[in-house]
């Protein structure tokens, strides 16, 4: 029986409508540029690490945007609040860029990002490993357990 | 031929007279071993003096059996307590410890007779029994007896002279001596048998019919009124072929000079051919005073020309089969030559007989396979056409069909090479004599065939409970058991096995040893009122564990049966060998929990106990699914092991990739909480 060919026309329209939806996204953050420039004038500088992290990263696994993008974003909050809060013009944008302190500690936090992102899949690791092992020891001791019962015949395939 | 036992009555043994405790027969009859009676002895029997416990004035002795010979055991039960005319009375008997043979007898004890014996040996001379006391004195007790035992279907078989008692002072009350201690006829001189039980081995003459006591009786009233042996210039060889070439009444009688009367009772007592031969209604018919006319000795038909043979001519034959049957292999040659078929239809003139040896020395002739076993068979044939009355005859040794069983006893107890009897019912010579015997007067042949036929069974088949040891128990009724497990117990029924297990267990120093050999499993198949083939086909199982559960079922079921209830030493025998039978539970915890209830069974001595323990087939499938279970649990466990040791590097790649998600997840949860604390703080 000859084989069916794979379904290429039903994977077209799914990609087009995926690209559709991000040019509509795109669309709207640039639109809304113009309303929001001193917020944008913070937060491009300050969220670089984030951009950084996420074309940097390469295969399956892309997550380190999201744990370098949270914390970055975490350490530009305070100074995006007062901004909003306060005088939300470009001069005080401009301002606050100045301040050293700003791109510290977005950056810091940033780099905080990048530890616990480095640091979280050996501890994951070491975790697996460990529960992993009481597992093995668990099922070896429900064998000696069957041998004590049964004698050594136990072993044997039954 | 006839090698006789008799002359061992002639020759008391030197008597020793050996101190020691008396035997007790039946916690009744004291056997005094340091009194020995070597005149009331028989050939293959001490006698010693007894004692009746409860009745001291009464005068008895014992005779004591040897264990490896078969007593005629159903004689003694058919016996016991008989008193008559002509008889000497069987009190008891029973097995006894017997301190001079350091171990356990068969005693049979007699009323001892007040007088002597009629004839102390068979070459002496006695006083002539005159003509006219001899019916009154000697033939009507003798006949009574007879009479007695027919009416109880038994035959005594050792009727002679020296087996004849005084049973008073006076002279006046004959009776017949023992017949049960030996088998039957083996103490009797070939004089005394018929001619066709005369060619018999002693060991092989079987009980044969009462024909053959009134043949015997015919005999002995020729020695009481000559007053002695006519023939005792004679060995049993000649006496043999001279009743062969001129009959029994010719050759004891001869010229003697006999009262009338008598010649008419010897000349029907001795007619050579049995349905000829008076039985005992002529016999009282003669002692009313009917006379009947006498019989003509009938003489086999003689040769024109006689037929040579080993130096010696040879002119019927009947003499001729004796000659060929005592040289089995030079007889061979003039048959496989033709020379007999050509005497047979020359000098006989019988031409049915010649042309039926010629198809038969045809047929071994064109026989496959082994020439020797075909010729040995052929003449085994032949043999039978020249003289069908005559025993089963097979290289050289004769036995009636009756007698095979005590035969075969006798050669076993005396360590004697038992292969001719094998040979001869391997190759089914038995069913040949059955197809031509011309001794159709015994009524059991067809049962005694079929015994022959399972006797091959039972010799093709190899276990313990088969074999030699089987034959020997199922022909021998009286037959004690002969295994060295039983040391010095004397058990000749089923329900004496287990106690004497008992006994024997305390004396047991080997525990690997199990409570069976091949001479207690033939002697329980044979006893048993069931079969129990099956049984003993597992007792043979090649797995320990399996042939011990059967052999203890098989003596639980006899404990149950046959009792007695408690037999702590067998069972404390049985327990030390359970251990593969406990080694077959998987359980360790039903292991320890048979090991801890076993010795209470032991203490308790139950057989049936420790069986119904050990064999809990509820317990067994309980086990054995429960195994399998803990099979399957640890199969699994292992796969599982196995399993996660292989996973290592998809392991390493998950928790990469969690370990990312998680780092993921930490990051927008720390973003969402300080989003939410700026929130807070700016606004409240």
């Amino acid at each position: 029986m000859a084989k069916k060919p794979p379904p290429r026309v039903a994977a077209q329209p799914q990609k087009k409508q995926g690209g559709v939806n991000k040019i509509v996204v795109l669309m709207i953050v640039a639109a809304l540029v113009p309303f929001s420039l001193p917020t944008a004038i913070i937060v491009a500088p300050c969220l670089f690490p984030t951009l950084g992290a996420y074309f940097s990263e390469r295969g399956n696994n892309r997550y380190a945007w999201l744990c370098v993008g949270g914390l970055n974003f975490s350490g530009v909050v305070p100074t995006l609040f007062g901004l909003w809060f306060g005088v939300h013009t470009m001069d005080e944008a401009l301002r606050l860029l100045s301040d050293a302190t700003v791109l510290f500690w977005s950056y810091a936090t940033a780099a905080i990002g990048w530890g616990i992102y480095k640091a979280m899949p050996p501890l994951v690791a070491n975790w697996m490993s460990f529960s992993t092992e009481r597992r093995v020891a668990g099922l070896k001791a429900a064998q000696r357990k069957l041998v004590d019962d049964w004698g050594d015949d136990v072993r044997k395939k039954g | 031929m006839a090698e006789s036992d008799s002359d061992a009555e002639e020759n008391p043994q030197e008597v020793s007279q050996p101190a020691g405790p008396p035997g007790v027969l039946r916690e009744r009859y004291f056997v005094r071993s340091n009194q020995p009676l070597p005149d009331l002895s028989m050939p293959n029997a001490e006698a010693f003096a007894a004692e009746d416990k409860r009745d001291a004035n009464r005068s008895l002795y014992a005779l004591i059996c040897r264990p490896e010979l078969p007593a005629r055991v159903n004689v003694m039960r058919a016996m016991r307590g008989v008193s008559g005319l002509g008889l000497q009375q069987l009190v008891e008997w029973g097995a006894m410890s017997w301190p001079p043979a350091g171990r356990q007898c068969l005693a049979v004890v007699y009323e001892k007779p007040a007088g002597k014996r009629v004839m102390a040996n068979l070459k002496g001379e006695i006083r002539r029994v005159d003509e006219y006391e001899i019916g009154r004195k000697v033939i009507d007790p003798l006949v009574n007896g007879i009479k007695e035992m027919i009416g109880r279907g038994i035959t005594h078989r050792a009727i002679r002279p020296t087996n004849l008692y005084y049973m008073d002072s006076a002279g006046e009350r004959l009776a017949f001596g023992d017949c049960v201690t030996s088998p039957p006829a083996l103490d009797q001189a070939a004089v005394f048998e018929t001619v066709e039980s005369g060619m018999a081995n002693p060991i092989g003459r079987g009980s044969g019919t009462y024909a053959d006591d009134l043949y015997s009786l015919g005999v002995t009233l020729v020695f009481l009124l000559l007053g002695r042996n006519p023939v005792a210039q004679y060995d049993d060889d000649a006496i043999l072929g001279l009743k062969i070439k001129h009959g029994s009444y010719a050759t004891l009688v001869g010229d003697e000079r006999l009262p009338l009367p008598m010649i008419e009772v010897l000349r029907g007592l001795l007619c050579d051919d049995p349905t000829q031969r008076w039985d005992l209604e002529a016999l009282l018919m003669w002692q009313q005073g009917r006379r009947l006319s006498p019989l003509q000795p009938r003489v086999e038909k003689r040769a024109a020309r006689g037929f040579p043979f080993q130096g010696r001519e040879y002119f019927n034959c009947r003499e001729l089969a004796a000659a060929y049957s005592r040289h089995w292999d030079l007889a061979l040659p003039p048959v496989l030559e033709g020379k007999l078929e050509l005497w047979l239809r020359r000098a006989i003139e019988d031409k049915e007989r010649a042309q039926a040896v010629a198809d038969v020395v045809r047929g071994a002739l064109n026989a496959t396979g082994d020439k020797k076993i075909a010729s040995d068979v052929m003449l085994a044939k032949i043999l039978i056409m020249l003289d069908p009355t005559a025993p089963i005859r097979y290289k050289g040794f004769n036995v009636m069909p009756d007698g095979f069983g005590s035969a075969l006893a006798v050669l076993l107890g005396r360590r004697g090479d038992t292969r001719l009897l094998v040979e001869m019912v391997m190759r089914e010579v038995p069913s040949l004599w059955f197809e031509g015997s011309a001794d159709k007067r015994r009524p059991d042949t067809s049962q005694t065939e079929g015994n022959f036929r399972e006797l091959r069974n039972f010799l093709t088949t190899m276990g313990m409970g088969f074999g030699m040891e089987r034959c020997l128990y199922e022909l021998n009724d009286g037959m004690p058991c002969q295994s060295q497990l039983l040391g010095e117990e004397y058990v000749v029924e089923l329900k004496e096995l287990l106690p004497a297990l008992n006994t024997a267990a305390l004396k047991q120093s080997n525990t690997k040893q199990v409570p069976v050999d091949r001479h207690i499993a033939a002697f329980m198949a044979a006893r048993a009122r069931s079969d129990i083939n099956r049984n003993l086909v597992s007792i043979n199982d090649p797995d320990p564990g399996k042939a011990l559960m059967a052999l203890i079922n098989l003596l639980a079921v006899f404990q149950y049966r046959l009792g007695p209830e408690s037999l702590p030493g067998l069972a404390a025998w049985i327990g030390a060998l359970c251990q593969p039978v406990v080694a077959g539970y998987h359980s360790r915890e039903k292991r320890k929990e048979l090991e801890k209830e076993i010795p209470k069974l032991v203490r308790k001595g139950s057989i049936v106990e420790i069986y119904n323990l050990i064999d809990d087939a509820g317990a067994r499938e309980h086990d054995h699914q429960g195994f399998g279970w803990a099979q399957a649990q640890y199969q699994a466990a292992e796969d599982e092991i196995k399993r996660i040791q292989l996973d290592g590097d998809d392991r390493a790649k998950e928790a990469e990739r969690v370990g990312k998600q998680a780092a993921a997840v930490t990051g927008i949860l720390i973003g969402m909480i300080t989003v939410t604390i700026t929130v807070i703080l700016t606004v409240w």
